[in-house]
């Protein structure tokens, strides 16, 4: 190798590497200092207060506990759902598991409002039960209760798990169960000696990857529970933001990024299993024959599509509707600025924000992804090392990040406090570990064999990567792409740390709208949580589109 | 005794099954003999009662077992990627089918242990199916479709995952086996050297339908239809009413029932050079091709009008480009049907 091209393969692998050393290891090391040296000397006080207080234990017991029950849940709703999309080919199949998805790039607060919107209070089945039988109260009270939280990250993880699960079984195929069945092996005995077994290591990762997601959840805690229900993440923020107790916070920060760590390993490990191949084929789905397996298709598709898509019909109606009749005020008044003295921006101005920030970060995330990417795919000891690290801002939670930056990032020559630029760094941040994972598996396998072919038919090493590398990881670019763009325009617990007034973001908009008594706050609240979700839906739409089209080139 | 009535199969618009008629007799080998794509594994399933919405009649003994659920029909079925369950052991793989027909433990832990001697994998009971062989894993297979006494084994192109030296081999132990205990059996191969080696009758099916039903012999010696012959390997099928056999044959006078739209030249009938017996052809044509096979060649000569005979010799002089003669037999001219 050439010591110029190899001068410049260190430059572009330093750069992932210095983006995290100085937006996540320095913020983070630097909550560590708070929460340790509050005054510049070794101080647990925070810690002791923290172990002392029934209260912090009880919220760390809580933030367990919600986590637990929403997994649970998910799993038990997701299971028979996947079992059925890998065993069965109906029509629309594909379109639905694309659309399942769905839910799952959705803004925290676009998915908040949308339950309130459908449970709450003022929410469609509400109405629906009132107008039926004639009442004057509400008589599902969900709104600021433990069911709609978990009702909410079920609806928000059904498709994580969904598509681990699927997946899984799709690539173990039903050759097992069927060689038990000619064995006679009954249904109950399928399920119990065939399926549960051989299902359990993507049980296992779905689970603990939904059980990271409900224990980090801030909007739909913050917006559907308030604060009688303060998760881990929702108290950092209220003691950060509220009390500005900044050392407390710090600790509690730690005690999250402690317990993510924890679960990360578990995952990691989890992941492994995963992987190992049980010598499965990859067709093995067919048509329901049986009346039977025409109904259980039936129901399951029925009821996954009420669960899935009646929150989202009805944030639609109720953007769009008031009291029965058409009022798209919410929409109308988007451009002109709001009562709420909070916000000097119009709506309409932080969903240019939000844009422009969401493309920002996409560009960088997948930039650095990328070189991180084939940094890792390096096998060194310098691989080994780094793979770890670039998971780690997706085991630090949102608010824990953003919390970071303001303490940090706060004087020269790094005092980014008061710029815009701190958001899409969040974002990418955030994104960077979704980038890296989508494009990993494409170079990973790219058998060697390829490279080695091109070098001796002539390419050079910028060539090949070119003509080789590039085109091949195409496929999982378009993903992570995806994802950082969805990620960014959903952002919200560390937007809402870093935001300033003339660079607030879709999803803080909401929130502080919310906030704000008022209908037209409210209509205003739903008419930008529509938009949230259009944008969204319109862009994973579009690239999963793409996705399909590029398929065919490689 | 198995008999299947005019079954009917299609997956959507795609036919996969056109009536086809099969039956199998008690300690019977059939073998399924066909290209990938043909059904047999179909069939298979449908046997087994792993697919559902076909048309026709499936009966064991007489009896319909069209609505009888898979578990309960108590038929083996060996898959070709062997299904075995990757979180058993060799053992507990074995046992399964034992253990879901209530057996004890004890009665099971005896059964196992009989059937791993038989398919000589004595001792490795323990061990983790991942870590066996290719050939390993198909003697598990075996022994665990074998182990619950099936009324009926089936299965699935048992070889196809193994290298050609275990195969000829294993297919020899698996109809032992299969013969040891009396089963009867439908084997379903697309290699028909394996199906000669293995079957009592061979069942050779084209598209959806079965085009010919005979025991390996006859079904070598007479391949009913072009397709069979060329699946068989034979590639010597002309029409009928090419010019140069109706002339050359019209005069040696063939029995009348020989008429079809096609005919085979039967590469087992055509000699080179050398005498030339009673009832024969002979003809005059240019070495193409002689291919060293070890024991033979296999040769193509071209006689004029670029009709081109394949068959083996023992001993070719010549070389490609010479002329040279060939006889054929007469009963190497086979009448078949398109």
């Amino acid at each position: 190798m050439r010591p110029r091209w190899r001068f410049v393969k260190i430059l572009v692998y330093l750069l992932p590497v210095a983006f995290l050393g100085v937006f996540f290891v320095y913020p983070i090391l630097t909550l560590f200092d708070i929460s340790l040296r509050p005054d510049g000397a070794l101080d647990l006080s925070a810690f002791a207060h923290l172990t002392s207080s029934d209260y912090y234990r009880e919220t760390l017991l809580f933030t367990i506990y919600q986590a637990l029950i929403s997994t649970g849940a998910t799993l038990l709703l997701s299971l028979p759902c996947a079992f059925v999309f890998a065993r069965y080919r109906f029509r629309g199949r594909s379109l639905l598991l694309s659309l399942a998805t769905l839910p799952f790039v959705l803004p925290t607060v676009v998915v908040a409002l949308a339950f309130s919107a459908v449970l709450g209070e003022r929410g469609l089945v509400n109405d629906m039960l009132r107008l039926l039988f004639a009442l004057d109260e509400a008589p599902i009270q969900l709104e600021r209760t433990l069911a709609i939280i978990i009702i909410a990250h079920v609806f928000y993880n059904f498709s994580v798990a969904l598509r681990i699960m699927t997946g899984y079984w799709s690539s173990l195929g039903f050759h097992a169960e069927e060689a038990a069945r000619c064995l006679g092996a009954g249904e109950l005995a399928i399920w119990r000696d065939i399926r549960l077994p051989l299902i359990r290591p993507a049980l296992l990762s779905a689970g603990v990857l939904v059980f990271i997601f409900c224990f980090t959840s801030f909007g739909v805690v913050l917006i559907l529970g308030g604060i009688r229900f303060a998760t881990l993440e929702v108290q950092i923020y209220y003691q950060a933001v509220s009390i500005f107790n900044l050392p407390l916070a710090a600790a509690l920060s730690l005690v999250q990024i402690a317990s993510m760590l924890l679960m990360l390993l578990v995952y990691t490990a989890s992941q492994r299993r995963l992987q190992i191949p049980h010598g499965g084929r990859s067709e093995h789905s067919a048509r329901p024959h049986t009346p039977r397996a025409r109904m259980v298709v039936f129901i399951t598709v029925g009821l996954m599509a009420i669960l899935l898509f009646s929150p989202l019909a009805a944030l639609l109606w109720r953007s769009l509707f008031a009291a029965g009749n058409l009022d798209a005020t919410g929409f109308t008044s988007l451009a002109e600025k709001t009562r709420a003295s909070l916000l000097f921006t119009t709506p309409l101005e932080a969903v240019f924000n939000s844009l422009r920030f969401a493309l920002i970060a996409t560009s960088a995330a997948v930039i650095l992804g990328t070189a991180a990417a084939f940094l890792i795919e390096q096998r060194g000891v310098w691989s080994r090392l780094v793979d770890p690290l670039f998971m780690l801002p997706l085991a630090t939670s949102a608010v824990t990040l953003g919390f970071g930056f303001i303490v940090a990032l706060d004087e020269p020559p790094l005092d980014l406090r008061r710029s815009w630029i701190i958001i899409p760094v969040s974002h990418a941040l955030a994104a960077l570990p979704f980038v890296i994972r989508s494009v990993l598996p494409s170079l990973r396998a790219i058998p060697p064999s390829l490279g080695e072919a091109a070098s001796v038919l002539g390419a050079r090493e910028l060539v090949k990567l070119r003509t080789i590398d590039l085109p091949l990881v195409g496929r999982g670019l378009v993903v992570g792409a995806t994802f950082a763009f969805t990620v960014s325009m959903g952002e919200f617990g560390a937007s809402l740390f870093v935001a300033q007034r003339e660079s607030v973001t879709i999803p803080v908009v909401i929130y502080r709208l919310l906030g704000h008594p008022g209908l037209q706050s409210y209509r205003q609240a739903l008419a930008m949580s529509v938009i949230l979700m259009l944008v969204c839906a319109g862009g994973f739409l579009i690239i999963e589109r793409l996705r399909g089209a590029g398929v065919g080139e490689f | 005794m198995l008999r299947v009535k005019e079954v009917s199969h299609a997956y959507g618009e795609l036919v996969s099954l056109r009536q086809v008629s099969l039956q199998a007799a008690a300690g019977e080998i059939v073998c399924l003999l066909g290209p990938s794509g043909c059904g047999k594994t179909t069939l298979l399933r449908i046997i087994a009662g792993l697919e559902t919405g076909y048309r026709g009649r499936v009966t064991w003994n007489d009896v319909d077992i069209g609505n009888l659920p898979a578990h309960q029909r108590e038929f083996g079925l060996m898959f070709q990627d062997f299904a075995l369950f990757p979180h058993m052991s060799v053992a507990d793989n074995i046992a399964y089918g034992l253990k879901r027909r209530g057996l004890r433990r004890p009665l099971v832990n005896k059964r196992v242990t009989a059937q791993l001697e038989r398919v000589g994998l004595a001792g490795m009971g323990e061990r983790d199916v991942a870590s066996l062989s290719g050939g390993q894993k198909q003697r598990v297979a075996l022994a665990r479709s074998l182990a619950p006494n099936p009324r009926l084994l089936m299965l699935d192109e048992p070889l196809g995952s193994l290298d050609a030296q275990l195969r000829d081999q294993l297919a020899l132990e698996l109809r032992g086996l299969i013969k040891e205990q009396g089963l009867s059996a439908i084997y379903v191969t697309h290699d028909h050297r394996e199906a000669y080696a293995v079957a009592d009758r061979i069942a050779v099916m084209d598209v959806g339908s079965v085009e010919q039903v005979d025991t390996p012999q006859d079904l070598y010696l007479r391949p009913g239809s072009g397709f069979v012959a060329r699946f068989l390997g034979m590639t010597n099928v002309f029409p009928w009413r090419r010019s140069r056999f109706t002339e050359a044959l019209g005069k040696a006078a063939l029995p009348e029932q020989k008429c079809g739209d096609s005919l085979l030249i039967h590469p087992a009938g055509i000699q080179l050079g050398g005498a030339v017996a009673d009832r024969s052809l002979q003809w005059d044509g240019v070495l193409l091709s002689k291919v060293f096979r070890g024991d033979y060649y296999d040769v193509s000569v071209s006689l004029d009008e670029g009709t081109t005979l394949a068959f083996s010799a023992p001993r070719v002089a010549a070389e490609p480009g010479d002329a040279v003669s060939i006889a054929v037999s007469l009963e190497a001219v086979i009448p078949l049907v398109s």
